[in-house]
């Protein structure tokens, strides 16, 4: 899951960054509206947390900008002026949900997901697929109740995966969503992580698709 | 209080002073008029009665006896009316006795009447008046002169009724003042439309102004005379200012927001950090940043609400705010499926206020409805004996009746596990007053609250 943050202030620009990587996302961050809008018009993000106050561009004229060009992702915006009036016209705009500020990391953690959920077509917090259950709000994966043991790209992997099952993820696309944008990408090593993957989980879970990419066995 | 109410009425004022002097006028035209056409009749008259003397004078003569003789009568046919209010007399002054000898001759009209006159002795050729009653008291203007023909003095006297003059008088004064009054009422006619047209601008002025008020119009709309343009121009120009004035310190209030809440979003975040989280400080600096939160949340709604209930000329439809809060519920409780239920009013008032201040209002009670609400929510806009009332129902758990007045004072929350609920109920409380409303909580017939705005309508 990659998930861009749109922030001018550098510091809780940071805060954001750490608090969502701290639950297994991927995490970009602008620092203006023009940066953002063109990160959120140009990656393939799982939601976007906007700022409505930002410099060169506001955070609503972003935010219309990526729907008018059909981007369809779940963006959360964060406003300082606590005004219904502010809050209506985000919600307007295209936003799913918003967050004053001060708000509690926590919140935001628990928003995001609900967003990425959302957007997923999921009504819990939890994706089953047969034996392999994913915890999003502890970002932790287990087999028949048994805990699973997995690396932070590991579990970014599997967590794109079962919130797409049955579908054919390319290698491309998981590698857009589990690095961030100045990452050093190699598709090969998205190779490695399943091949790690498919020891720790049940056999037959993870189908490779000849020429395609990958696919989570919904009937295991 | 009568005596203020003229002073303080600028049309009873102009009309008074006016009708003032059109009465003085007219008094003084009247009144001289009268004295000149009554010398001028006078005058007339008088010639009239010496031209009979003169012609009575020619005529006299002595006879063989000496006794006074006309030898052709005056052919005024009046003369020979009896008592036809025109008459001669001669009368013969003796040396002896002081009374002279009474009317030796006399007109035929005079029958056997006597006009006696004072005793007096007019020089030779010199004519005296006098006013004597004659027959049957009718007061007579008489002309009268000495002849004295060898040693016999006679005094001979012409006298006419005086209300042959009168009479014509009177009749003209009469038309005078008849005519004077049509004057007169014609001229307060004009007067009182004149008053009425030129105070006109000041009632479309007040018009123009009750439109402001009632917040029909934003400025004070139309044209007026050159006199009143410009305090038209002022008016509307304070009420820009004053507009502004709100705008810019409701900006400046968002701005302080702004700038507040980013470095209390980075404080909370630090002191919430998981490696801090038990640190005593850091739960300080929660709970701190917190309490700041809400200060600065309630002091500034209150702050741009108290800006805006100053201004006049606020007008805000109630429909598209619920419609746009419906909106915002209706995409943050998407997973919900919360059914919401808006029945607007027939009448279709609108809140007297600021738009961005009923939003505050309904914002945060229809926010808490959606967070308590199981399924359902119902807005209701009705129109409360000329007030506005929103009423919002939600299907929730409700508020115990012990804890509804406890939930509208500041700060407080009925229950800590939905965020945000209790401030949001405080403040708006808060600016419904300022507006000189209320709201009011109570059980709702869906089973959980009702909580019902009432404000100023227009």
């Amino acid at each position: 899951m990659r998930i861009l943050v749109v922030e001018d202030e550098p510091t809780l620009a940071a805060q954001l960054a750490e608090g969502i990587k701290s639950v297994g996302y991927v995490v970009d961050v602008a620092h203006n509206g023009v940066d953002g809008h063109f990160m959120g018009e140009t990656q393939p993000y799982d939601a976007i947390v906007l700022d409505i106050g930002l410099p060169q561009m506001d955070g609503i004229t972003v935010l219309k900008k990526w729907r008018a060009s059909g981007r369809t992702l779940p963006v959360l915006i964060l406003t300082a002026r606590d005004t219904w009036r502010e809050k209506v016209a985000g919600i307007d705009a295209g936003a799913d949900d918003y967050l004053t500020k001060p708000f509690h990391m926590e919140e935001l953690l628990a928003r995001l997901r609900a967003l990425i959920r959302r957007a997923g077509g999921h009504a819990s917090t939890e994706f089953v697929c047969g034996p392999l259950t994913l915890d999003t709000r502890s970002s932790r994966a287990s087999v028949d109740g048994t805990a699973l043991t997995l690396t932070s790209h590991e579990y970014r992997v599997l967590a794109y995966l079962m919130h797409h099952p049955g579908e054919i993820v390319s290698r491309a696309e998981l590698t857009e969503h589990i690095y961030a944008q100045d990452f050093d990408r190699d598709s090969n090593t998205v190779e490695v992580f399943i091949a790690r993957l498919r020891k720790k989980l049940p056999p037959g879970l993870i189908e490779t698709v000849r020429g395609l990419g990958y696919r989570l066995n919904k009937a295991q | 209080m009568k005596i203020a109410f003229l002073r303080n009425s600028l049309r009873i004022r102009l009309l008074a002073g006016t009708l003032v002097w059109i009465v003085i006028s007219i008094l003084v035209a009247g009144w001289g008029l009268g004295q000149l056409f009554h010398q001028h009749v006078e005058a007339q008259f008088d010639v009239e009665l010496k031209n009979h003397l003169d012609q009575l004078t020619a005529q006299l003569i002595l006879d063989e006896q000496n006794q006074a003789q006309v030898r052709l009568l005056p052919s005024d046919p009046r003369l020979n009316k009896p008592l036809s209010g025109l008459y001669w007399q001669i009368d013969r002054i003796t040396a002896a006795v002081e009374r002279p000898v009474k009317a030796v001759l006399r007109s035929r009209s005079l029958w056997d009447e006597t006009l006696v006159v004072p005793a007096d002795a007019p020089a030779d050729g010199e004519i005296y008046q006098h006013r004597i009653e004659g027959p049957h008291g009718v007061a007579l203007r008489v002309v009268e002169r000495t002849v004295t023909i060898d040693t016999h003095s006679l005094m001979l006297m012409v006298a006419a009724n005086e209300s042959l003059m009168t009479a014509p008088i009177a009749d003209f004064k009469g038309h005078l003042w008849l005519a004077l009054g049509i004057l007169g009422m014609g001229l307060t006619f004009a007067a009182s439309m004149q008053v009425f047209v030129g105070l006109a601008p000041l009632r479309s002025m007040q018009d123009a102004l009750g439109r402001v008020r009632h917040g029909d119009a934003r400025n004070m709309e139309g044209t007026f005379p050159s006199e009143i343009m410009p305090l038209v121009n002022e008016f509307n120009t304070v009420l820009a200012q004053n507009a502004e004035v709100v705008e810019r310190a409701r900006t400046q209030a968002g701005n302080l927001a702004h700038a507040l809440k980013t470095p209390l979003s980075v404080l909370s975040n630090a002191a919430n950090a998981p490696e801090k989280r038990d640190d005593d400080l850091a739960r300080l600096v929660t709970s701190q940043v917190d309490t700041v939160r809400k200060q600065v949340d309630y002091h500034l709604s209150r702050a741009q609400a108290a800006a805006s209930v100053q201004v006049p000329g606020m007008r805000t439809s109630v429909e598209p705010v619920i419609q746009g809060l419906v909106r915002v519920m209706q995409r943050v409780h998407a997973e919900r499926h919360l059914v919401f239920v808006v029945i607007p009013d027939e009448a279709s008032l609108s809140f007297r206020g600021e738009e961005q201040d009923l939003q505050e209002m309904l914002g945060n009670l229809i926010d808490n409805a959606s967070k308590w609400a199981r399924s359902r929510i119902e807005i209701q806009v009705s129109d409360e004996s000329g007030k506005l009332r929103v009423s919002i129902d939600d299907d929730g758990k409700g508020i115990a009746e012990t804890e509804r007045d406890h939930v509208l004072k500041r700060g407080v929350r009925a229950d800590e596990q939905v965020p945000g609920t209790g401030l949001g109920l405080a403040i708006t409380a808060d600016l419904a007053q300022m507006y000189g409303g209320d709201l009011v909580l109570a059980k709702s017939s869906l089973g959980g609250l009702q909580a019902s705005l009432i404000l100023p309508a227009v």
